[in-house]
C-alpha cells in the first residue's frame, strides 16, 4: 500500500526570492535547529545549460530518521540518505525539485516533489509551491501487521516536517526581503 | 528480534564533515551567483569554479556510500523532476 498526500503553500513573496530560500534553507544555522532531522546536504554535481538557462543540481540528504525501539533493532539504523534532483528554469521561472531514498529501500520508499511557481493570481508577487509526497512501507514478514500503522506515522512526521520547512522557508524570504532593501534584521 | 539486522548498514554515513567549510564556502558563493547572475539572465558564465572543484574534491575522498559517490561523476546529472515513476536513472540534460 502507498500513501501519497499533496499539499499547497502561497508564498507572498517572489519567485526569485523563494527559491533563492529553498536553496539556502538547509544551510542558515538558525534553520539548522529548526530542521534538526537534516543532518547533511552535499552537493554532488551541477550544471548550467547556458543555451537554454537551466540549472540542473544533484544534492545528498542525510536524514536522520529514528523510530520506534523494534524498528530500530529491525532496520540497525536510523538515519537515511536521499538524493535530490534540481531543475531550475530561469527563462519559464519555473523550480522543480524532486527527492527519494536510497538507503533504506528494503524498507521504504519516498518520493516527493516540490514545485515552485510564480502564482496565477500575482505571477510578479506570490509564489505557489506544490508538493507531492508519497511513502511505500514494504511489507517485510515481520512488518506486516504494522506496515500500515508505521505508514501512518511516516506522513505524520513527514506532514511535521514539511510545515516546519514552511517555517524556515517563511523566514528566509523575510530575511532575504530585508537584506535586499537594505535593512538588517 | 533482531533476525532481519543487517549490519552492513550499520556504518553507512556520509562522513563529509570534513569538508564542511569547503562545502560552506561553495554553497556560499553558489548563493551569490544563484540571486545575482543567474536569476536575471546572467548563466553563459561558469562561476566559483575553484570553490567547486576543491569541495568535489574533498567529496570524492569521504564519501564513502558507493550509491552516492555515483552522482560525483562528472557529467552524469540526475533528472528526478521529468519522470512519473522516477527509478535511480541518469539523464545528461541536452
Amino acid at each position: 500500500m502507498v500513501r501519497a498526500y499533496s499539499q499547497e503553500h502561497t508564498y507572498k513573496h517572489p519567485w526569485e526570492r523563494v527559491t533563492s530560500a529553498s536553496w539556502r534553507k538547509f544551510a542558515d544555522p538558525e534553520n539548522k535547529r529548526i530542521l534538526s532531522h537534516i543532518l547533511e546536504v552535499d552537493t554532488l554535481n551541477h550544471k548550467v545549460d547556458s543555451s537554454s538557462g537551466k540549472l540542473y543540481t544533484t544534492r545528498a540528504i542525510t536524514i536522520h530518521a529514528p523510530g520506534p525501539w523494534f524498528i530500530r533493532k529491525i532496520i540497525g539504523q536510523d538515519i537515511c540518505h536521499c538524493v535530490e534532483s534540481t531543475v531550475v528554469d530561469a527563462k519559464t521561472r519555473s523550480m522543480q525539485l524532486a527527492t527519494r531514498n536510497i538507503s533504506l529501500q528494503k524498507y521504504i520508499e519516498v518520493q516527493e516533489k516540490i514545485h515552485y511557481d510564480p502564482h496565477p493570481d500575482n505571477p510578479d508577487k506570490w509564489t505557489i509551491c506544490r508538493q507531492e509526497t508519497s511513502i511505500h512501507i514494504r511489507p517485510l514478514s515481520a512488518l506486516a501487521s504494522m506496515a500500515e500503522k508505521i505508514e501512518q506515522k511516516c506522513v505524520d512526521k513527514f506532514q511535521q516536517n514539511s510545515a516546519k520547512g514552511r517555517e524556515v522557508m517563511e523566514r528566509m524570504c523575510k530575511y532575504l526581503e530585508a537584506e535586499a532593501s537594505g535593512i538588517s534584521i | 528480534m533482531g533476525i532481519l539486522r543487517d549490519k552492513k548498514n550499520k556504518s553507512a554515513s556520509l562522513a563529509t564533515s570534513p569538508c564542511a567549510q569547503l562545502r560552506a564556502d561553495y554553497h556560499n558563493c553558489f548563493n551569490r551567483w544563484y540571486s545575482e547572475k543567474f536569476l536575471k539572465g546572467q548563466w553563459d558564465k561558469e562561476e566559483c569554479v575553484s570553490v567547486w572543484q576543491k569541495y568535489r574534491e574533498c567529496l570524492s575522498q569521504h564519501l564513502d556510500d558507493k550509491h552516492l559517490s555515483r552522482f560525483l561523476e562528472a557529467d552524469e546529472l540526475l533528472d528526478l523532476t521529468s519522470q512519473a515513476n522516477p527509478k535511480l536513472e541518469k539523464e545528461v540534460p541536452k
